[in-house]
């Protein structure tokens, strides 16, 4: 116990570069014009010259860049992450763009993994065969496709031409689909969280495959087939289980990735999530809910890659902790 | 073992040919860009319309879906889509191999460094490349493609992506050569270059480097349809450059149109699908072939 604490504790100090490394891009970007007001005129038309004032005395734009940094860090660990340029504080803008963003990608990332495990092995199982064929064949494709442009096929067949889903938010505005508002949730998930799953498996499909071809090839499972044990026995008990864990770091690799990689797909729903609120953000260049999105954003998928490391820590006996 | 490798001078590269050559969607994937690398040189001469050419608004068929004159079909613009893809091939493809020609030289150089030395420098290197490798990369991506289009480096146009793409994209090679570099530097060839008075870098750039070549060129071949995704996700949000043809940008006037013009939005995205799948099977391939671990 006392060296899966030490575990932890060196895995958070591992964090800090990476977090502070965010910091300075985020915050350097802001800078990299001159004065940020340069930008804040480019974003914001006509401002008045009392608001430019006291963006100036807020953000103490008279002072050199490395000492609004550190203003900005400090207000940042006491959870202050600055007024948008809307003028609204944006740590409490962010809380529910935060739920909806995991509520999309953790619900897919559950069916990608329950789904996607299961087709890998039977790939495996059955390499060269019709079904791993066309199975990889699809795998691939998901692979090769931008995710957005998946989702905006979709929306064109099934909400413009079939009028069967909603294409667009996360609720109706004026009236409930499948009338029931707990439906009416449901039916606004389904379009993105397809999209997001079937990219997902893609990655976690031909993963499985190939590592338990990998390890279907070595002695122990001769040794066990040998021995005696069912084939269901030598694969599930025996192979996956060893097959499975590089598989967990690649999960939580692509769990960070595809949060960052939610602009485009929740900009396609309008889903109202962290990427959709960044994407409007960053054209508005509205730079201080910009670097807070960042900065949310950087902190969940540094939490995601923790988890991962302690999964596979507990998963694979032979990752001594320590 | 089979036959072939026992013959004398099979080259790694040349056994690598052969068990390419025998793999059939590694073959369909070269196959696609061969294609694509043809239709990207041809393009000024192939495309009915000049880049970002409206003629087709003159000619009274803005708007109007894929028809015998107009494959793709026209946008609202005016803008004839077959005509823009295939511009779009062109400076999608340079982004995609600038790209990761840059990143490939910065991630050797690094990944070297940060393998063969030990000590606070190496420590440091290994540092910066595992921020870069966890970092949400697409957001920093956007912001800097914002902020720099219009402030700073004005003008630059589609060079200014590469560049950006190419800052935040050269962890993954340098981290697999910090690995291939850790694990050859032990091996009795280099220590026979070092007693015989091989420098560092000569060490280094004459018998590492080398000898790291074929993991390298398999995750730059990847890494060629990952940037090009990328670059198409920035012009389809809106970062990219407006006034060059890219299939992204095409995807976000589509986007606009997407009620009533679907062929603006379907066709760009199927060039993009097949360009990148083929970079993608090509890449697969390439790692079948070249790693010894499979050769059976």
């Amino acid at each position: 116990m006392a060296s899966l604490i030490r575990y932890i504790i060196r895995r958070l100090l591992f964090m800090i570069p990476v977090f502070l490394g965010v910091a300075i891009l985020t915050y350097g970007v802001g800078n990299a014009a001159g004065s940020p007001l340069n930008l804040i005129r480019v974003g914001l038309r006509n401002p008045n010259p009392a608001v430019l004032e006291a963006l100036t005395h807020y953000y103490h734009l008279d002072q050199p860049v490395w000492q609004r940094f550190l203003y900005w860090l400090w207000d940042l660990m006491h959870g202050n992450l600055g007024v948008s340029i809307s003028g609204r504080p944006v740590a409490s803008q962010i809380g529910p763009w935060a739920l909806s963003t995991l509520e999309l990608q953790v619900l897919a990332l559950i069916l990608s993994i329950v789904i996607g495990i299961p087709v890998g092995v039977y790939s495996s199982k059955h390499q060269y065969s019709k079904m791993d064929y066309a199975i990889t064949t699809t795998a691939i494709f998901g692979y090769s496709m931008p995710t957005f442009w998946l989702g905006i096929m979709l929306v064109i067949i099934f909400s413009f031409n079939l009028g069967l889903l909603p294409g667009s938010g996360a609720v109706s505005v004026s009236y409930y689909w499948w009338g029931n508002p707990l439906l009416d949730q449901i039916a606004h998930l389904i379009l993105p969280t397809l999209v997001l799953t079937y990219v997902n498996l893609a990655t976690i499909v031909r993963l499985v495959r190939a590592n338990m071809l990998e390890v279907m090839r070595q002695d122990y499972i001769l040794a066990a087939r040998a021995s005696g044990l069912s084939e269901r026995t030598v694969t599930y008990r025996y192979a996956l289980r060893n097959a499975v864990s590089p598989v967990v770091t690649i999960i939580g690799l692509g769990f960070g990735a595809a949060l960052g990689g939610a602009p485009a797909l929740e900009t396609t729903f309008s889903w109202p999530g962290l990427g959709y609120a960044f994407t409007q953000a960053a054209l508005t260049l509205d730079i201080p809910l910009v670097q807070g999105i960042t900065i949310v954003i950087t902190l969940m998928v540094l939490v995601a890659i923790l988890i991962t490391d302690l999964t596979y820590a507990l998963l694979d006996p032979r990752v001594t902790i320590g | 073992m089979s036959e072939e490798h026992l013959k004398r001078g099979a080259s790694q590269w040349s056994v690598g040919w052969r068990r390419f050559r025998k793999n059939k969607s590694a073959l369909i994937g070269s196959a696609i860009v061969v294609f694509f690398i043809a239709v990207a040189i041809l393009a000024p001469y192939i495309a009915p319309y000049p880049a970002r050419s409206y003629l087709p608004l003159y000619e009274g068929e803005a708007g109007t879906p894929p028809s015998f004159k107009h494959p793709l079909g026209v946008e609202d613009s005016g803008i004839d889509v077959f005509s823009e893809t295939i511009h779009g091939t062109r400076n999608d493809l340079y982004v995609g191999l600038a790209a990761s020609l840059i990143t490939t030289l910065i991630g050797v150089a690094l990944g070297a460094l940060a393998g063969y030395f030990k000590g606070a420098v190496s420590d440091i290197l290994l540092g910066v490349i595992q921020v870069f490798f966890v970092i949400p990369v697409l957001l920093l991506i956007l912001l800097f493609a914002r902020v720099f289009s219009f402030l700073v480096f004005k003008g630059l146009g589609l060079t200014l992506i590469v560049l950006i793409l190419s800052f935040f994209g050269w962890s993954s090679i340098a981290f697999i050569v910090r690995g291939e570099t850790l694990r050859l530097k032990e091996m009795e060839f280099i220590q026979a270059a070092r007693s015989l008075g091989a420098g560092s870098f000569r060490l280094l750039f004459r018998h590492i480097v080398p000898n790291i070549l074929s993991p390298v060129i398999v995750v730059a071949t990847l890494n060629i349809a990952g940037f090009i995704l990328t670059e198409v996700v920035v012009s389809f949000l809106g970062f990219g450059d407006a006034n060059t043809s890219t299939w992204g940008l095409l995807l976000n006037e589509g986007f606009s149109l997407v009620r009533t013009d679907w062929w603006v939005s379907l066709f760009p995205g199927l060039a993009v699908v097949l360009c990148v799948l083929g970079f993608n099977l090509m890449g697969d391939g390439l790692s079948d072939a070249l790693n010894p671990r499979l050769r059976e």
